[in-house]
């Protein structure tokens, strides 16, 4: 265990025609095509001596080093002692995702950073955005900030290093296609102190005494780490702080305050703290896009009735993502401006996949058309939406209108039954004859205000404009049949914008009524009277922020914004204005496939509204202010910006946030089938 | 742009009195009868210019569902106006009104100055209310009444700039502390003291629409 990487299993074959079949659970996969990629670099650097001496001597002459050359950038009057093309990390398995790049020593000052920077525009990376890539890129990370390095030298296959930080926190590794590893470690003892583990001959301690009081700082933040001097056993230790940081994440960001006393330096705690959080959601983020990805690609290529059992065996071993840990924030992270930060903090979050299309959607059912594995669907779904013309099929079934265990055929029959059921409601209030009518009051106000909003409704869509069109007049009777269906709840205001999506997909007056119907066992208690599902939902909110971003929750407590009411359309019609159209049906498919919580549009309100702090906050936005603000945001919101900043955000809270949604906060179901989400809970 | 004070107006009453097509006759003159309807609150604002100074509304509106209430109630903190709406041609909403003045009452400042709309006056085949009831309902309840179109325009610039006016006079007789914002007032830099801090043109004349 302490050593996995060199565990797996290696295969010959061509890395750059051709993929690899996975070989485990973790996408170490180390290839070669002929021997001469190997580096058989067994001997050591230097011996032992060696060290010993540089370490005497560089303990004193670090000692001498002002912390201020921390702080500066190594471009200014910078050198550069060491350059090293093709340096690789491999993201996922896949030979066409690796990113290469050139990784270099800088030398500023008696300071030393290292950057890696991928190359542009490579071909095999296809797949992966600009965003993608910049989230491995290593910004001038100095030395001060490096725990160790560990050295790998497989049997086949390229030697790689691993990067530790101080924090704990691990880069990918970095696979030296055209070798360089020895130089590498040279380069770096010549400028800084390396200390060779006396555990392990391949771990490599950066250890630069010159910040004493930064590092007297990260053992404040991380109380119970190994410290230096215990030799630390490489990933064991480093595993151990990862485990370390996740288990404190929760009470990181509820004591702010008691870091606020520390003798912190350069920069406020409250940043300081969210950098810790970025941490953590990289690092999180990282291993659930990992997880997945890997999965969609299993699920196209092997099907995915093995997918189960393999998430889960990741799921039992979380600690072994601490060797993904992505770039988010390096020492000029700490000298941001808010706004900066504001936008370095929201590049992590897992890429969002194209829709899930006809052909892909075809291998979900079984020849009966039974959906096989709707955990797998709902992730899919989750993960990238679905193409247009399948939501007509889909959506009933994520609703639960219709059992995922339903064939086609039972689909079809409950189809036609419910077709009838519903006509027997709408009989209901149809036959209530004028003179009736007058006589009866709440169903002449009921059926005025459905009116009233109906031709309120969406009427720029093609769908529903001009006059007497007819969905207009199905958009009513459907609403009014509903308020018969669920005459204690009735109509308001609201749920005419809930079903106008819902009809256009269906475009099936019936089919229509019962996704509805679906949705609103959920949502229903947006629109009670006494507004509580409203409350308790911004209550709700609230307690996520206070979890998730602690100054901002300050923020709206000093200005008494806490009862949230800012963010009350976001909330009642699950953000249908804030988007177009489509979007907004992107949204809610994703929403409703209550992956990774059934509350994740409460994480979508946190996402937005932690993109938006350093303005809310810079600009001391009051209640009104912060209201027109928020209104105004509307059309502005990129959607999968938000869904990826939602989920890490999500993951993160894990089962803290949760804990923070009291029982019964709409849209709560009953937990059917929550064994996946509870594991993945578990990490945190 | 600068002004010499900018208002806060909060727009309430029943659903589909026409509240938002007020709003957005007034500062987009223009009548949209398939607006969406008002889910939480909307804004819109506009420059107008009273004795010679620029004065800025900002203008909230409100949904009018009986649910929203208590959301509603959040929006009157520091409006120094509101427009009560009714429609002319539906009796209910005008019975509502004591109730939403209630509200208002309750949860606005108590100086703030209150303009009841009787819309939709371009319906006159089908009034419901008499323009009597509607003035003697202001009357008993110390608020300014016209009657208007948010359609055909009629009184839409009165009403709003009428309002403003009145809150002006408050101004000028003492009635605010004008560095108190909880009175829905904010002083601009378009200037307090002296006469020099207003635009050209008439007194009460609208200006252009600004966001």
């Amino acid at each position: 265990m302490n050593d996995y990487f060199d565990m797996v299993h290696y295969s010959h074959c061509n890395v750059f025609r051709k993929s690899v079949p996975l070989v485990t659970s973790f996408n170490v996969g180390v290839f070669s095509e002929k021997s001469s990629m190997l580096e058989s670099e067994l001997h050591d650097l230097s011996d032992d001596a060696d060290y010993a001496a540089s370490q005497q001597q560089g303990s004193a002459s670090v000692m001498l080093r002002s912390d201020s050359t921390k702080q500066s950038s190594p471009r200014d009057g910078a050198e550069v002692v060491f350059t090293k093309d093709n340096v690789t990390i491999h993201p996922t398995q896949f030979a066409s995702e690796r990113i290469s790049g050139r990784l270099k020593l800088i030398k500023q000052s008696s300071s030393l950073f290292m950057t890696w920077i991928p190359y542009k525009g490579h071909s095999s990376e296809a797949r992966l955005s600009d965003n993608d890539r910049n989230l491995y890129t290593i910004r001038a990370v100095p030395f001060t900030e490096i725990r160790s390095i560990r050295r790998h030298t497989p049997a086949l296959g390229w030697q790689y290093i691993i990067v530790v930080l101080s924090s704990g926190l691990a880069y990918p590794p970095l696979y030296f296609y055209s070798g360089g590893v020895k130089e590498f470690l040279a380069t770096i003892k010549q400028n800084v102190l390396l200390v060779r583990s006396e555990e392990d001959a391949n771990v490599f301690l950066v250890n630069d005494f010159q910040n004493t009081l930064q590092r007297t700082l990260s053992s404040l933040e991380l109380p119970r780490a190994v410290p230096l001097a215990c030799g630390p056993s490489n990933m064991s230790v480093d595993e151990s702080i990862l485990n370390e940081n996740q288990e404190r994440a929760d009470n990181d960001v509820n004591n702010v305050s008691q870091f606020l006393g520390r003798p912190r330096h350069k920069v406020d705690p409250a940043r300081d703290l969210s950098i810790q959080v970025l941490e953590k959601f990289s690092l999180v983020t990282r291993f659930a896009r990992e997880t997945t990805s890997q999965l969609f690609r299993e699920n196209q290529s092997n099907g995915f009735t093995e997918r189960r059992t393999h998430v889960q065996t990741n799921l039992d071993h979380p600690r072994k993502s601490s060797h993904v840990e992505e770039k988010t924030s390096d020492e000029s992270g700490l000298a941001l401006d808010s706004k900066e930060f504001d936008n370095l903090s929201l590049v992590w979050g897992k890429p969002r996949q194209p829709p899930l299309g006809s052909e892909e959607w075809i291998i979900f059912l079984d020849s009966e058309g039974r959906v096989t594995d709707s955990e797998a669907l709902r992730k899919r779904v989750f993960y990238g939406g679905l193409d247009h013309e399948l939501r007509n099929e889909v959506w009933g079934l994520l609703l639960g209108y219709y059992p995922y265990e339903s064939t086609y055929a039972e689909r079809e029959f409950l189809k036609s039954v419910k077709k009838s059921e519903y006509e027997n409601i709408k009989n209901q209030w149809q036959s209530i004859s004028s003179a009736q009518a007058k006589r009866f009051t709440k169903f002449r106000e009921r059926k005025g205000l459905i009116e009233k909003d109906v031709v309120r409704t969406d009427r720029s869509l093609a769908f529903y404009e001009g006059d007497d069109n007819p969905n207009v007049n199905i958009l009513r009777d459907i609403l009014l049949t509903y308020s018969f269906y669920n005459f204690d709840l009735g109509y308001c205001q609201g749920m005419s914008d809930l079903l106008s999506p819902i009809l256009f997909v269906m475009d099936d007056e019936s089919e229509a009524f019962w996704c509805f119907v679906a949705l609103m066992e959920r949502l229903g208690p947006n629109f009670n009277r006494d507004q509580n599902g409203m409350h308790s939902q911004l209550f709700a909110l609230s307690k996520l922020v206070e979890l998730l971003d602690s100054p901002l929750h300050n923020y709206f407590k000093q200005r008494d914004c806490l009862n949230y009411f800012f963010c009350f359309r976001w909330v009642l019609i699950q953000f249908k204005r804030e988007f177009e159209y489509e979007k907004t049906m992107r949204l809610w498919e994703v929403l409703w496939t209550r992956y990774p919580s059934e509350h994740l549009h409460l994480y979508v309100c946190v996402a937005i509204l932690k993109r938006y702090r350093g303005k809310i906050m810079g600009e001391e936005m009051d209640f009104d202010t912060l209201l027109k603000f928020i209104n105004e945001l509307s059309g502005h919101i990129d959607l999968d910006a938000t869904l990826r900043d939602a989920e890490a955000l999500c993951i993160c809270a894990g089962e803290n946030g949760a804990a923070r949604i009291p029982p019964g906060t709409p849209p709560s179901l009953p937990v059917d089938d929550g064994s996946f989400y509870a594991q993945q809970d578990e990490i945190l | 742009m600068s002004y010499a004070y900018l208002f806060k107006y909060i727009i309430i009453g029943d659903t589909g009195v026409g509240k938002s097509c007020l709003l957005l006759q007034f500062t987009d003159k223009r009548f949209q009868p398939v607006h969406d309807l008002t889910i939480g609150v909307e804004f819109g604002a506009r420059m107008i210019t009273i004795d010679n100074k620029p004065i800025k509304l900002q203008i909230w509106d409100t949904a009018g569902q009986e649910s929203f209430r208590s959301i509603t109630r959040s929006y009157y903190r520091g409006a120094a106006g509101a427009l009560l709406v009714y429609d002319i041609t539906r009796r209910e909403t005008f019975n509502h009104l004591a109730s939403w003045l209630e509200d208002a009452r309750q949860h606005a400042n108590a100086n703030m100055t209150i303009m009841l709309i009787g819309n939709k006056c371009d319906l006159a085949h089908r009034r419901a209310v008499s323009t009597e009831e509607g003035e003697q309902f202001a009357k008993e309840h110390g608020l300014i009444f016209m009657e208007a179109s948010a359609k055909t325009a009629q009184n839409v610039e009165e009403a709003f700039i009428k309002t403003a006016a009145t809150i002006y006079k408050k101004i000028q007789d003492g009635v605010f502390d004008v560095s108190n914002e909880s009175y829905g007032i904010k002083v601009g830099y378009g200037g307090i003291p002296g006469p020099s801090g207003g635009r050209d043109g008439p007194s009460a004349s609208a200006g252009g629409c600004c966001s």
